[in-house]
């Protein structure tokens, strides 16, 4: 990069003006939920420099971050390694992070700062391991804005450094030294805004993209953890906490339990290319229901209970996950992986862990930087992902449709047995269910099924179906038809038109004297047509 | 930017600790034994909230209303590494305001009704506009509309000025009539003018006649909104900064089916007769003045 050069005899030339503050809190933000993301971050982050730590000095606390709302705040707190005096003052640095490109969840140093476009002020109160002080810094937005705005009015310009300095300010106290922890309230929140004080949304929203645990009730949860631990260095879900206006305090987990009836999770690792090293880890899972004794992957858009079908469709495809954070939605993989078969990518949920550091996200974490290791990751998953999951959606579908198609047809093979085993089947409808029997055969055979039980299933059905098509054959199962006479009666007709009733159907049997199949069949018709009529 | 400056912090004193933990927290014991659950709090804990870590086994919810957003801050912060944060209603505003308007300067309402009341103030109960009494009685109408009974406890600073010397005087002259006038016995009559007499002396340290008319203030106000109210002996002991402050504890008992104003189980003579406690040095100690008994000479 060239070096720059001052112009003789110019004075430096400011080039950052005041209202870029704006600009980029605001326009980076459009989701505003986004900014309790940037702050669960900063916390998760510190966390995790603390658990580096605490084994040191044999420290017990229970990790966590809390968040909760009180009057037009919003608070996120957590026991992480906390902030030093050094730090503070670096906090009215936009675009300044000390963090680790690559090792850290953050690290552009614009979310420490989020909370400003929706608040009247922003406070950040913190201490670290060790440091007797306790720190409180104050970022004075709405001041900050009017007073942006009274200076355009009168057509002044303020560069940016000394307009922030002016808005913000440091205090201290002192503090037990061990304690070490960080609180943000972003105060007196705008009407706007009000979905960063609704803890529906919250906890929805951060059970959706914040890097939490799943709930030790869903029943998968173990397996999968275990899964993710062993295979994504970085896994490290946080215990997360939401108090409520009303009181009330919980968990915040991954969206996924046990009413959800979904099948049991599996695993595929994205290998880079000439398998050396993992690019990526993915769980996915479909909808489930119960075919045979057994809860069986039942494919089709992952939906689950909710009352529009947004609502019930919010959980259908994959999510990347970096740093335990969600990259875009859940149709960003589907953009960027499926080429074809788009709706097949929905018919699974579940996450795609990053694990290859390289691929960065964009600043509003909606996708990635567009990289070689982000071309490198699409691709692999592609391989790894795309191809697997297209395949077992086929192999679900058949199956699924396998054992419908037995159940259908052993359903209409018991409801004939029942019939023909009360002497209800007439000779003259024999040929019918025959034919119906032997489509059904065919079907069952025509069924593509690789699961083993459901194909036992189909077995079970085709051997019904031989043995009912033997036993309808048997004169001795078939109820007797009716005479000539028992017919005539049985459409209480005239002496006179049973008379010529006799005559013709007298002819018609003589006529089908060697085939008497043929005879009860249409003296059945003649029989239903007369008495549907008459 | 400025240099960092040193936030403002509250600090307790160990005759405050004292009051709290040996004399408040007994009550407080007492009365969520009678009611068979823990408290509902309303009060002024100050961001360090004392009291409500110092009464936690008796406290369920809170609301604490402050007034200062740097205090209101460090308040979320305290409730949060203490792990109470979820059982914080937090008021933002003066309490006369919140009390007199129903909302605090964010909109938000007060969890009408509560079991205990804590107000540590600073300045008297009664200041010239006379919004604090105003709001007193607020909560106290507020209190009764819910048929609510309530452990009151009032901490104020003992400044002298609180109210003018005319309406001490006047406030003496009703309190020797409506004596009088309630005591049938007139041969306890000279009793009374000795009393009044006593509390209208110049020289009197104000503590003592304070201590009169605020619990007095507070028995009246209680009555007319049908609670039997009985106060204990204030207590008066040195504070923060060397601020000679006194403390007030008051029972306010709902009593429905009340067809005019209620008259409290405790009589007028008792609880001039109440006297005053005195800490120093984190213990009860024998108090600087003793007022005269309501009893014949």
């Amino acid at each position: 990069m060239a070096t720059p050069v001052a112009v003789q005899g110019e004075k430096e030339e400011e080039l950052l003006f005041a209202a870029v503050v704006r600009i980029l809190s605001e326009d980076l933000y459009p989701r505003k939920l986004e900014i309790i993301r940037e702050y669960i971050q900063n916390s998760s982050d510190a966390i995790d420099d603390w658990l580096a730590v605490a084994d040191h000095i044999h420290d017990q606390t229970d990790p966590q971050i809390k968040i909760s709302i009180q009057g037009r705040s919003l608070i996120i707190w957590d026991n992480g390694i906390g902030m030093s005096e050094e730090d503070i003052p670096k906090l009215k640095r936009i675009a300044y992070s000390e963090k680790r490109l690559g090792e850290e969840a953050g690290y552009k140093g614009i979310g420490k700062l989020a909370g400003v476009a929706v608040a009247e002020k922003l406070k950040i109160t913190t201490t670290s391991y060790g440091d007797p002080r306790l720190w409180m810094f104050e970022f004075r937005a709405g001041d900050m804005w009017q007073d942006i705005s009274e200076k355009k009015r009168q057509g002044i310009q303020e560069p940016a450094s000394p307009v922030i300095r002016r808005h913000t300010s440091i205090e201290y106290t002192d503090v037990d030294p061990n304690d070490h922890y960080t609180i943000v309230e972003i105060r007196n929140i705008k009407e706007s805004c009000s979905e960063l004080l609704d803890a529906d949304q919250i906890a929805e929203y951060v059970g959706d993209v914040a890097p939490v645990a799943f709930d030790p009730l869903f029943e998968y949860a173990e397996f999968l953890n275990e899964g993710l631990f062993r295979s994504v260095p970085d896994y490290s879900p946080k215990k997360i906490l939401l108090s409520r206006p009303d009181g009330r305090k919980s968990q915040i987990f991954k969206p996924f339990n046990s009413q959800m009836m979904i099948a049991k999770p599996d695993f595929i690792q994205v290998k880079a290319p000439g398998g050396k090293g993992v690019l990526a880890v993915c769980w996915y899972t479909t909808n489930a229901q119960k075919m045979g004794d057994k809860v069986r992957p039942s494919g089709r858009i992952f939906s689950v209970a909710g009352d529009t079908v947004l609502r019930r469709r919010r959980f259908a495809g994959l999510a990347y996950k970096l740093f335990g954070f969600s990259i875009g939605d859940r149709s960003l993989p589907t953009r960027t992986l499926w080429t074809t078969a788009k709706a097949r990518a929905e018919w699974f949920t579940g996450e795609i862990h990053i694990v290859d550091k390289g691929v960065l996200p964009l600043t509003d974490r909606s996708d990635f930087v567009d990289t070689e290791e982000r071309a490198r990751l699409y691709k692999q998953s592609q391989e790894y992902i795309v191809e697997k999951l297209n395949d077992l959606a086929q192999l679900i579908s058949d199956n699924r449709r396998a054992f419908h198609g037995a159940e259908e047809e052993l359903k209409r093979v018991r409801k004939l047995r029942h019939k023909l085993d009360d002497g209800g089947v007439q000779r003259s409808d024999v040929k019918v269910y025959k034919r119906q029997l032997e489509e059904g055969l065919q079907r069952l055979k025509n069924r593509k099924c690789n699961d083993l039980e459901i194909r036992k299933i189909q077995q079970d059905a085709l051997r019904e179906l031989n043995e009912l098509r033997a036993d309808i054959d048997d004169p001795k199962k078939q109820k007797r038809p009716l005479s000539i006479a028992d017919l005539g009666s049985d459409l209480k007709m005239t002496t006179k038109a049973q008379r010529v009733f006799e005559i013709i159907m007298g002819t018609l049997q003589t006529h089908f004297d060697d085939d008497m199949d043929s005879y009860e069949e249409i003296a059945a018709k003649i029989h239903k047509a007369l008495k549907d009529k008459y | 930017m400025s240099q960092p400056k040193p936030l403002e912090i509250f600090r307790t004193t160990p005759n405050k600790d004292f009051i709290r933990t040996a004399f408040d927290k007994v009550l407080l014991g007492d009365w969520s034994l009678k009611i068979g659950r823990k408290l509902h709090y309303l009060g002024l804990p100050a961001a360090q909230m004392y009291d409500i870590i110092d009464w936690g086994p008796f406290i369920e919810r809170f609301s604490a209303i402050e007034r200062a957003e740097n205090q209101q801050h460090l308040m979320f912060l305290k409730a949060h590494v203490r792990d109470i944060e979820e059982r914080l209603h937090s008021l933002y505003g003066e309490f006369d305001e919140i009390l007199l308007t129903g909302k605090d300067s964010h909109g938000v309402s007060p969890e009408w009704p509560y079991d205990l009341v804590n107000l540590d103030y600073y300045g008297g109960l009664i200041y010239s506009n006379r919004k604090r009494p105003k709001a007193i009685r607020k909560l106290i109408q507020n209190q009764a509309t819910y048929e609510r009974s309530f452990l009151l406890l009032i901490t104020q600073d003992l400044r002298d000025g609180d109210i003018g010397h005319e309406e001490k005087l006047t406030f003496l002259q009703e309190l020797n009539r409506s004596l009088k006038g309630g005591i049938l016995d007139t041969r306890l009559h000279p009793a009374v003018d000795r009393i009044t007499e006593w509390y209208a002396s110049g020289e009197l340290p104000d503590a003592a006649r304070q201590a009169l008319y605020v619990n007095f203030f507070l028995r009246n106000m209680g009555e007319t909104e049908s609670f039997d109210v009985t106060c204990r002996p204030p207590i008066i002991y040195e504070g923060t900064g060397g601020s000679w402050m006194i403390h007030f504890a008051c029972d306010f008992i709902y009593r429905s089916n009340v067809a005019c104003r209620l008259a409290s189980s405790q009589t007028i003579a008792e609880l001039i007769n109440l006297g005053i406690l005195e800490v120093r040095n984190a213990a009860f100690g024998h108090p600087r003045f003793v007022q005269p008994k309501l009893e014949m000479s």
